[in-house]
């Protein structure tokens, strides 16, 4: 397992991280870095530690050790909302949308850019349909579309997403692949948190196996096979 | 010793003195009712003054009715046993459906003492209205103005006794328990609205007492004696004087109550003061007074009377000479020669239009360990939730061995012999490690009358030497507070109180999580080793696949609410459903 | 129509739409932020207070309306700071603290008024004819006022994208932060919208009532019934425990008297514990 080589001042580095709840560390050892324009997958099974990374990422946790440096400075340990500030987008495993206002007032909350919103509107034809209808009574799989649109809306350099794909329907996987493998190209870094090996292994190009916590494979280099090896239950 | 000094004031100083510390000794003894029901009980009652008032406006009308006819004396005991029988009945219904306090309790006690304010003003033809209860005769002769105070005195005597003896009793750490963790007592099978309401009603019964007193030593009672000034002021004395010992209370209204009366004339912004200085004591020094002085004293004089035990059981620890715990109480199971029955019929939960549990349906039978795995949101935990009266179900119900469990109350539930451990471990923190395992033996064991004897402090039974002897820092660490455990070391401690319970099925969430990889092996060969035993059934929800491996004889994948397949480790592993679940290659 | 049946309709719908002018800061601190503040009544208090003492020194009402409001935002930003925002996680203590603020709240008010029962003169005494029959014109004046005010509070909580911000604040906080919402800030200026509303309303109602250092209250508790019967978090649950609220004190005090309404709200508000924890339109 190697670790990848660290770039000083683009995109996220991630210096031997750790963290967890009260006194419990969940998670240790992690080292990553993501350059502008590259996607990373992290892969594990549930209970290792996956969504206790993006919290610490996001600043929802505190860091109980190591760094997180992103475009040359250091945040761990930031209020969470200073996140769109700093150009990074969040789509969270649960509570995903605001279930009392309406699809249009989840998307436009933060003023958005329009313009950015249109082709995934034109992608997703449903959440387009539903803007006026609240989005506490879509399904479970409408509202990570929402919530994907959202994120993606928001344009920003890096963006976490954790589960995006979770109850969603086939067709729509393959056009979130789509998107965002047309904004990596673009130059926006994904951090992505899932489960489903095809999407991943549709766009991601690095990957980072966590199991027990700690960080088990981590390569740009890998196979479906060696990666369903460590989701086997 | 408290009694010797009360009892010489009168002769120190003069009789006016004392009977200006009588009637303050009497709100000592109504405030520590309050401090009861909170520095104890963990709940706020703001209208104590009601069963004062009560107390005193009850007194007050039986004396002056027995001037005609003497016999009428003998209704004297109701002024205290009414209100305490009305503080009861109002304390069950309050807490009857919660397990989560709330301001409820307070505002609701807080209105009634109003309400009784507004009564007595205008029941002016039982009550003498706003002008009060005039011309209480003295009791049974005695000159209100110096004998009463002995009375006074002894009534103070015997109820800081009493609450002493009733601190250091089994009820006394339950009590503890209640305010630290009401949730997780009710699943050791103590029905908490119960225990609430008897600290509620010891409370209302001590104010009363004080009452009646004040009545015949004041020979006048008015509404100021069962409104709101009096409410706020006996919180306030509490607070400030000491809530969590009976001492405290009264330190507070003798010491601050005489001096704001000495005061409040004086200086006018004495009150404004003495508001600041609760809120001071509310933030900071949660111990009040009492709190200071013991810490002090302990400091001077380490070996003195004021340094007390760690923790209540370590004064029963000391004596070896330990009892066997009475056997479970059965009385609530269905024959033990059955084996065990475990039925999830079709069970639907929804909540705000989101399907927790859909349909589903499992069936457990005979002894044994089971594992349910799954992924996130599969509803895991919350089959555990319906299943322990903790989620209400839509649809469907759920059967332990022939008897509908669904619906009942979470303590109901565990008196029938089903225990649960939590998934973030969840114990009494701030009792000691020895004291927690007691309480776990108690569960479902001891009835009303063990509860107050100072020897079911030494039960133990087989099953805890063996959970000792597995987990030895439970006795090398047992005076120390719960909450000062690493994790992984209340994991532990939490899984040997489930299993103190003995249960007939046992409900384990996660109980390796947070664990090292040496301390799971630990855990899971423990949780095989009491499954056998005790002989019971265990549903074990995990994620570790090396736990999974080596606990279970079943195996049941949960996946969107549903049962999705069931079988041995090895078939579950072949099932291509199941890996699909797993590896979301096709959802 | 008869004159007395609709003088019983005017008299409920004042009696409504005061308890839900009384009720809003409530409804805001402790529906929307979870805050129970037991010195809720105190700030209508000093709202009423500060129209006395305006009068005191011979100024006219409006500055009075002024200063209650402004006086009372004022205070409500330190109590948010350094009382309310530590003891976040812990709602006992909250409770504590706050009941200990009312306390230091009222014996202020005491020692600089003192304690006796003063009035604030009404400048609008007189009466109109509506429908057959008489009302006082500033019960109507405040009736209109009410209903104006909660339209319009309503549309900027649904519409605006400022109210669209603090609903999604207090419905999934972790989310709102998220996406850049600075919820700390948020929740310290909704206290203080709540608490300067409760001071509004010791202002509007000051000519109408009894100018007394306890008059805190007998509002907090009818503010507290308002809502566990109505619900946390939603105007309407605010408007609908109003109503039940309002309609059983006004018709049980004309059957029997006032303390009987008061005993059938107490009843009413147990019996909602009961069978609806979470009131009748629960948001939270």
């Amino acid at each position: 397992m190697s670790p990848l080589p660290h770039s000083t001042t683009a995109g996220l580095v991630v210096d031997n991280l750790g963290g967890g709840y009260g006194d419990t560390i969940v998670l240790r050892n992690v080292s990553l870095s993501l350059a502008p324009g590259q996607v990373l997958g992290v892969l594990g099974r549930n209970g290792v530690g996956k969504s206790t990374l993006m919290r610490l990422l996001t600043g929802f946790l505190p860091l109980s050790q190591g760094t997180v440096h992103w475009q040359g400075e250091p945040i761990g340990n930031r209020r969470p909302n200073h996140n769109r500030a700093l150009g990074i987008a969040y789509a969270p495993q649960e509570g995903l949308v605001f279930d009392a206002l309406t699809v249009r007032e989840n998307l436009s909350l933060q003023r958005p850019d329009w313009r950015s919103l249109e082709p995934l509107l034109t992608s997703f034809g449903r959440v387009r349909e539903r803007m006026a209808i609240k989005a506490g009574v879509l399904s479970g799989g409408e509202k990570k579309l929402v919530s994907f649109v959202r994120s993606l809306g928001e344009g920003a350099a890096l963006t976490l997403l954790d589960e995006p794909t979770e109850g969603v329907q086939h067709e729509n996987i393959a056009l979130m692949a789509q998107h965002i493998r047309q904004r990596s190209d673009a130059g926006a870094s994904f951090l992505i948190v899932e489960q489903n090996l095809s999407f991943l292994m549709s766009v991601m190009q690095r990957v980072l196996v966590l199991d027990h916590g700690e960080p088990v494979f981590q390569s740009d280099r890998f196979t479906r096979q060696a990666l369903e090896h460590y989701l086997r239950v | 010793m408290l009694a010797l000094v009360l009892s010489s004031v009168p002769h120190l100083s003069d009789d006016f003195r004392a009977y200006q510390l009588g009637t303050y000794l009497l709100y000592g003894v109504a405030a520590q009712g309050v401090a009861l029901a909170w520095g104890r009980a963990g709940f706020l009652p703001l209208g104590q003054a009601l069963f004062f008032g009560l107390g005193a406006y009850s007194a007050g009308m039986v004396l002056i009715a027995s001037q005609a006819n003497a016999t009428l004396l003998a209704l004297l005991p109701l002024a205290v046993l009414l209100p305490a029988a009305l503080a009861y009945a109002i304390a069950r219904l309050v807490f009857a459906r919660q397990y989560v306090s709330g301001p409820n309790f307070s505002l609701i006690t807080l209105a009634l003492a109003m309400l009784a304010a507004q009564l007595a003003n205008q029941w002016s033809g039982l009550t003498g209205g706003f002008n009060g209860l005039a011309n209480i005769p003295e009791i049974g002769g005695l000159d209100r103005y110096s004998t009463v105070y002995y009375l006074i005195v002894a009534l103070v005597v015997a109820s800081t006794a009493l609450l002493g003896w009733l601190y250091r009793t089994p009820l006394g750490a339950l009590w503890l328990a209640v305010a630290q963790n009401e949730n997780r007592l009710q699943f050791f099978g103590f029905a908490t609205d119960r225990l609430k309401a008897l600290a509620f009603a010891l409370a209302g019964a001590l104010a009363a007492s004080a009452g009646a007193l004040y009545a015949t030593q004041q020979g006048l009672v008015t509404p100021q004696a069962i409104g709101f000034e009096l409410s706020t002021e006996l919180v306030i004395w509490t607070a400030v004087g000491g809530r969590f010992g009976p001492y405290g209370a009264l330190l507070g209204a003798v010491g601050i109550g005489l001096l704001s009366a000495e005061l409040r004339d004086v200086w006018i912004h004495w009150q404004v003061a003495m508001a600041l200085i609760f809120i001071l004591v509310v933030l900071r020094f949660p111990a009040g007074m009492a709190g200071a002085l013991q810490t002090y004293g302990r400091r001077l004089w380490p070996r003195s009377w004021m340094a007390g035990a760690e923790s209540l059981s370590s004064q029963s620890a000391a004596a070896p000479n330990y009892l066997p715990a009475p056997p479970r109480n059965r009385a609530a199971d269905t024959s033990t020669l059955e084996p065990i029955r475990l039925e999830f019929n079709r069970v639907n939960v929804r909540i705000q239009g989101v399907s927790i549990l859909s349909g589903l349906q499992l069936h457990l039978r005979g002894a044994g360990i089971h594992c349910i795995i799954g992924p996130n949101g599969a509803g895991k935990t919350s089959s555990f939730n319906a299943l322990t009266g903790r989620l209400p179900l839509s649809d469907g119900d759920i059967h332990f061995s022939g008897r509908r469990v669904s619906g009942l109350r979470a303590d109901t539930i565990a008196r029938m012999g089903i225990a649960r451990k939590f998934q973030i471990p969840s114990v009494f923190s701030a009792l000691s490690v020895r004291d927690n395992l007691c309480i776990a033996l108690w569960g479902n064991r001891a009835n009303a009358l063990q509860l107050l004897q100072a020897s079911t402090w030494r039960w133990r039974s087989t099953l805890w030497e063996f959970l000792i002897a597995s987990f030895p820092f439970l006795e090398t660490e047992s005076d120390r507070h719960a909450g000062e455990l690493s994790q992984g070391q209340r994991q532990m401690l939490e899984l040997a109180m489930t299993l103190l319970m003995e249960p007939r099925l046992l409900l384990l969430d996660e109980p390796c999580a947070g664990l090292s990889v040496a301390e799971t092996g630990q855990q899971t060969d423990v949780i095989k080793r009491a499954v056998t035993l005790i002989g019971c059934t265990a549903l074990v929800i995990e994620h570790d696949m090396a736990a999974v491996a080596r606990l279970s004889d079943q195996v049941h994948v949960l996946h969107q609410g549903r049962l999705l397949a069931s079988g041995s480790l090895a078939d579950i592993q072949g099932n291509p459903d199941v890996q699909a679940v797993y590896s979301g290659g096709q959802k | 129509m008869d004159a007395s049946a609709v003088t019983l309709a005017l008299n409920l719908i004042y009696h409504i739409a005061v308890l839900a002018l009384v009720g809003l800061g409530l409804g805001i601190v402790f529906g929307l932020l979870g805050v129970m503040n037991m010195a809720h009544g105190e700030f209508i208090a000093l709202g009423a207070y500060a129209m006395l003492a305006v009068q005191n020194h011979g100024l006219a009402p409006g500055y009075g309306v002024a200063l209650a409001v402004l006086g009372t935002a004022a205070l409500g930003y330190p109590v948010e700071r350094w009382l309310v925002r530590p003891l976040r996680s812990r709602p006992l203590d909250t409770l504590l603290a706050t009941w200990g603020l009312s306390l230091l709240l009222r014996k202020s008010i005491e020692a600089v008024f003192g304690r006796q029962y003063q009035n604030v003169s009404n400048n609008l005494s007189g009466t109109s004819t509506l429908l057959g029959a008489e009302y006082p014109d500033y019960r109507l004046l405040l009736i209109v006022v009410i209903f104006v005010g909660f339209a319009l509070l309503a549309l900027w909580y649904r519409r605006s994208p400022a109210g669209a911000r603090l609903q999604a604040s207090v419905a999934n906080r972790p989310l709102a932060q998220a996406i850049g919402i600075d919820v700390d800030r948020q929740a310290c200026v909704a206290f203080v919208c709540g608490v300067a509303s409760a001071g509004l309303a010791g202002a509007l109602l000051a000519p109408l009532v009894r100018v007394e250092p306890l008059m805190g209250m007998d509002y907090l508790l009818d503010s507290f019934f308002v809502l566990v019967v109505g619900g946390l978090g939603s105007l309407s649950g605010l408007a609908a425990g109003s109503g039940i609220i309002g309609g059983t004190q006004v018709v049980v005090s004309t059957i029997s008297d006032q303390t009987g309404g008061y005993v059938a709200v107490l009843l009413l508000s147990i019996g909602f514990l009961w069978l609806r924890p979470n009131g009748l339109l629960a948001r939270r």
